[in-house]
């Protein structure tokens, strides 16, 4: 568990590295699609909407983006997080989820620390950005 | 000069309400798997309740899946053939547990106009807040879609 004394500007949190399989994006489309198969799902359907292959929806790679707080930070810490898909992200491919501490305040007596979040890929794409905003104990 | 968007403006202020959505533990089990988290307040009844939590806490994003639920409506916005997600934002509010019923109300909360080097963009943009079933406010959600 990071403490908020600990932490600077600059410092980095992960990289948390991934790869969402065909079955794991099939998957989590279950939960709340009702539209199965589609472009997340489904070459051909993919390649009709102008996309080279079925990528990974917009909210699972969200919530992938979040699993790098929820591992460092435990689950109550993230308090705001606001992304732009800048690329469509493919499934099988590895992807790495990183951080850099932009800024740290008290504020009404809690401890925030602001970050940029990227998700990229090996080729340096820049698949998701954004910012998210954590609060963290102090040190006991 | 700024282009001028054609489009249904009489949808500002107007409240779009749905669900309930149940928050089940199945739910949030498949939820984790589906995405690999592993901490055990997601997964573990029991590791959750001595954690502090009345039941299996929900991962940070997951009331997202029940805004692509909602129906919302069309606003028929005269202005390209493609609309795709382009951003998302999601702030937690209070913990969202197994057994909540969630309620939304969505509004409209912004149409503008961007350009960039490849062209313009209409950016589309809602804000759906989730409340429990106490009527505490849990969740806030933003989506934007563009248009090109």
């Amino acid at each position: 568990m990071p403490y908020f004394e600990d932490l600077d500007l600059g410092d980095e949190i992960g990289p948390l590295e991934i790869e969402a399989s065909d079955e794991q994006v099939s998957a989590f489309c279950s939960i709340w699609d009702r539209e199965t198969p589609s472009r997340f799902t489904d070459g051909a359907l993919a390649a009709k909407s102008g996309l080279p292959g079925p990528i990974i929806p917009g909210i699972m790679s969200m919530a992938l983006m979040a699993r790098l707080f929820t591992n460092w930070a435990g689950p109550g810490a993230l308090k705001d997080m606001d992304v732009v898909f800048r690329q469509p992200v493919p499934h099988n491919k590895p992807l790495a989820i990183s951080a850099t501490i932009t800024d740290t305040r008290q504020e009404d007596s809690e401890n925030i620390i602001e970050c940029d979040i990227l998700m990229t890929g090996t080729a340096g794409e820049r698949y998701v950005g954004g910012k998210a905003i954590l609060s963290l104990p102090s040190r006991p | 000069m700024a282009l001028e968007l054609d489009y249904n403006k009489s949808l500002y202020g107007v409240e779009h309400r749905a669900g309930p959505f149940p928050v089940t533990r199945e739910l949030i089990q498949a939820f984790s798997q589906g995405i690999g988290e592993t901490n055990p307040v997601f997964t573990d009844v029991e590791t959750a309740q001595v954690a502090g939590h009345a039941d299996l806490l929900a991962p940070p994003t997951l009331c997202t899946i029940f805004v692509r639920q909602i129906q919302l409506p069309s606003i028929d916005l005269e202005f390209g053939k493609i609309s795709m997600h382009a951003g998302q934002r999601v702030q937690s509010i209070a913990p969202i547990l197994a057994g909540d019923q969630l309620s939304a109300s969505s509004h409209l909360k912004d149409v503008y106009a961007k350009t960039g080097r490849t062209g313009t963009m209409v950016f589309v943009v809602w804000e759906t807040t989730f409340s429990n079933q106490d009527g505490t406010v849990v969740a806030e959600v933003e989506e934007s879609f563009a248009r090109r």
